[in-house]
């Protein structure tokens, strides 16, 4: 039996309404996509379809399903089944909201037999074996009635994973049994079970214990904790993810209105360069990272090799002389007081990362004559003003996937919200004609050298109009118990990851190993952990205490 | 009897309280601390980006206790935090004491409608759990040393205003206050020449005692993340050692001095405190 810790909670079980990355991970353990990604390379493999034809003017597609696959209530997958799916999202809306940009450009889907489907596009797509959509039985989904209302919470939930979920108690755990009916064989082992921490402290104290076996997401703080423990192995990877400030470009709708009250002074290029200048990349990843990431510098993660792009001769080395010479002749001179203007950077209070790199950004800033008004603010308020536009700086950060399409995608003039402030899934509000013009090029680009070519031209084009700096793609850090798993598949081969694969990999190849004597876990840090609880409690208590003792003292 | 003679045989009888002394001399020191703080840490010394010490090492010789995950000198940000957090508790409780007494002395003074008005007001932010409150008002208001002052201030005043109200219906009961307002003393000459110098000792004894609440709360809200991000206050030094993981790192030295100089101070505010109010609490 495998135990993952889990912080986050699942939105939704129903793929069709399922956007946290927790909840997606859970859905790649239950459904199979069209196509999926090696472990080795990521490149494309199998999925539900084993073979795929593309019409000489690339806008059909046909895909074969193979005999033999089934779902786990052991009925046959079939071309119906992926019909049905896509069918199902090209004409109800609600079975867009999670994964619907994958069949905005979906002419038709059909499956003249129950072998073969054939997907017709409108204009030219390269994304059609990158569809990570989750395709659903359709015997199953025919009855479902109103998607939005639909858990799909019908234990055991019919899948075609290597996993079928039997139990899940919101906040506690889910539980996940072996498919002994998958088609690439069953998993090494019986149960899968997701336990619920209130945060990863506990989650990482868990694993020293040895209740758990393994966890992710750790911060580098944990993550060095558990150097040389016993049993437990590290498992440094390359991660998905991109840390970035964003800077207000001057924020508009689609229709050019400005919305928001970001700082005029960001609307200049110059001024956003120089902000860019001043940071010092290296020092960020060295003493806030503690070293677990990379320098960042475009959109795509090194992770995924060649859409990586580094900035080579172009790149802006740290140089505050040079950012105040450049703050000088862009027309915004020192004040009396050493300062130029303010601005305001707002972060998430509670996330180490930003606590801690808000106090490097307001002293590099400072440097070059700009005051920093940092407002760290719950998650709800941090979205509110990044989708509203009222911020000037603003920390934020994506995971990609392993076709750039998305993350380039977030950057261009259409995803600027509508005239309403709705709609859109703008990162930055940045509109650029020359980054438009290669977005569309790349996405009907079929020769893959020079659609590479293409999309680091365009990250090129980001890193030089600066709508937000990538500060640095961070490491994924894991730790599992080695005394209970042998091995783990990891995505990529090597220095990938275990969990948040674009796969279920991790979870499919682990292998138990023998079991020997538990692990005894640190009594110290235990009673360090109360000490805190404890420490904490005391301060409410006593001001409680002191607040009743001054009533107490009136009464007198 | 003249105030001052008054004001002589009350610092007798506080002198003779051994505790309330040493609270005094532990706040004299802390305040010293917190007004020379800029003699101590040199401009650099705590600026993330130009400290060059390595993350959690041990108290030793460079670092008398250790330093923080960015490698700031755990001592100086303790000095540096002792300012932050005797303004923080001395401005909250001057707020919530002030609100008290004037809420308290209209109230008294008035009676009727207005004083009826007032107490159920009162009654109502009594009743209020005081911390939810406060959490709730540093969410919606900007994070901020403003915030924090204003919180505690806003949700530690009914208790001072129900005592000082009770302090003015004794003294406006009085004979002498009847004569004054028989000889023509208006609402503004028995308020300010008998009712207030009768209830300052009691608003004194209860600021120093808020003071206490007052650090406590602000240490509590900072503690939750809810202060002021940029500023070093031990609340806040408590926040950033959960945050950045003092814990698996086993760093003591990062959680235990900001705790227990916030038990310190407190302490010595409340025997402070406890010492004044034996010395001015009318004998009966």
């Amino acid at each position: 039996m495998l135990k993952v810790a889990i912080v986050q909670q699942i939105d939704s079980l129903n793929p069709f309404l399922a956007v946290f990355q927790s909840s997606t991970e859970i859905g790649r353990l239950m459904y199979d996509y069209l196509t999926a990604y090696t472990a080795a390379d990521q490149s494309v493999t199998e999925g539900i379809a084993n073979r795929w034809e593309p019409s000489p003017d690339k806008l059909t597609w046909t895909f074969t399903v193979p005999d033999g696959k089934k779902w786990s209530d052991g009925q046959p997958i079939t071309a119906h089944d992926v019909a049905f799916t896509y069918d199902l999202m090209l004409t109800d809306e609600v079975a867009r909201t999670a994964n619907g940009s994958f069949v905005t450009n979906f002419e038709s889907v059909t499956a003249p037999d129950d072998r073969t489907v054939v997907i017709r596009t409108k204009t030219p797509q390269v994304t059609m074996l990158a569809l990570d959509v989750p395709i659903v039985p359709r015997h199953v989904w025919e009855k479902a009635g109103s998607i939005k209302d639909y858990a799909n919470d019908r234990m055991p939930v019919v899948g075609s994973g290597p996993f079928v979920l039997t139990e899940h108690v919101p906040g506690q755990f889910i539980k996940l049994k072996a498919n002994k009916n998958y088609w690439r064989g069953a998993p090494k082992y019986d149960e899968l079970h997701f336990v619920y921490f209130q945060n990863s402290d506990a989650a990482v104290q868990a694993l020293g214990k040895g209740e758990v076996d393994l966890v992710n997401r750790m911060a580098p703080a944990q993550f060095d904790s558990l150097e040389g423990k016993a049993g437990v192995t590290r498992n440094k990877a390359q991660g998905r993810r991109f840390t970035e400030l964003m800077i207000n470009p001057g924020a508009q709708t689609r229709t050019g209105v400005p919305i928001g009250d970001g700082a005029p002074q960001l609307k200049d290029v110059a001024v956003r360069r120089a902000i860019a200048q001043a940071i010092d990349l290296d020092a960020l990843v060295q003493r806030v990272n503690l070293g677990y990431a990379v320098k960042g510098a475009g959109l795509v993660p090194p992770v995924f090799g060649k859409w990586h792009w580094q900035p080579g001769e172009a790149e802006r080395r740290f140089d505050p002389a040079a950012a105040n010479a450049a703050l000088d002749a862009a027309g915004h001179p020192r004040g009396a007081d050493g300062t130029r203007f303010g601005l305001r950077l707002i972060g998430r209070a509670g996330r180490a990362y930003d606590e801690q790199a808000s106090e490097y950004l307001k002293r590099s800033m400072s440097d070059i004559g700009i005051a920093l008004d940092v407002r760290l603010v719950s998650d709800n308020q941090l979205n509110e003003a990044t989708t509203a536009a009222t911020y000037d700086l603003a920390f934020s950060g994506w995971s990609t996937n392993i076709d750039p399409d998305f993350v380039l995608g977030l950057h261009t003039c259409a995803q600027r919200p509508g005239a309403d402030g709705k709609g859109g899934t703008t990162d930055t509000y940045f509109c650029d004609e020359i980054y438009d013009r290669l977005y569309a090029q790349q996405l009907s680009e079929f020769d893959e050298a020079k659609r590479v070519e293409i999309v680091k031209q365009m990250q090129a084009r980001f890193y030089d109009q600066v709508p937000a700096v990538v500060l640095a793609y961070e490491n994924a850090l894991e730790g599992y118990r080695s005394d209970h798993f042998a091995r783990f598949t990891t995505q990529p081969a090597q220095g990938g990851v275990i969990m948040a694969q674009n796969g279920m990999w991790g979870y499919y190849g682990a292998e138990p190993a023998e079991r020997t004597a538990q692990a005894q876990g640190s009594r110290w840090t235990g009673l360090a952990i109360g000490g805190v609880l404890i420490g904490g409690l005391v301060l409410v208590v006593v001001w409680m205490a002191r607040r009743r003792g001054a009533t107490a003292g009136e009464r007198e | 009897m003249s105030v001052f003679s008054r004001l002589g045989e009350r610092r007798a009888g506080f002198l003779a309280h051994r505790a309330g002394v040493a609270g005094a001399v532990v706040l004299a020191v802390a305040a010293l601390v917190s007004l020379l703080a800029p003699l101590f840490v040199p401009a650099d010394a705590l600026d993330v980006t130009r400290v060059t010490a390595d993350a959690w090492q041990p108290p030793g010789a460079g670092h008398w206790l250790g330093t923080d995950h960015t490698g700031r000198s755990v001592a100086l940000l303790m000095v540096q935090g002792t300012g932050t957090s005797l303004f923080v508790g001395l401005t909250a409780a001057v707020l919530s004491v002030g609100i008290g007494t004037l809420v308290g002395v209209v109230s008294g003074h008035f009676g009727g409608l207005l004083a009826g008005a007032l107490l159920r007001v009162t009654d109502f932010f009594l009743v209020l759990p005081a911390l939810v409150l406060a959490i709730a008002l540093s969410t919606v208001l900007p994070r901020g040393l403003g915030t924090i002052i204003l919180a505690i201030g806003l949700t530690s005043w009914p208790s001072t205003a129900r005592m000082v109200r009770a302090q003015t219906l004794t003294i406006e009961a009085r004979p002498f206050v009847e004569r004054a307002r028989a000889l023509g003393g208006g609402h503004a000459h028995v308020i300010g020449r008998h009712v207030l110098p009768s209830v300052v000792p009691l608003v004194l004894v209860n600021a120093t005692l808020a003071v206490a609440s007052a650090i406590v709360a602000e240490s509590t809200l900072a503690f939750l993340g809810l202060g002021d991000p940029t500023r070093i206050s031990w609340g806040a030094m408590l926040h950033q050692a959960q945050l950045h993981g003092a814990v698996p790192q086993r760093a003591w030295w990062f959680l235990l001095p900001p705790g227990l100089a916030i038990v310190v101070v407190v302490l010595a505010f409340t025997l402070v405190g406890r010492a004044l109010e034996a010395v001015v609490t009318p004998k009966r």
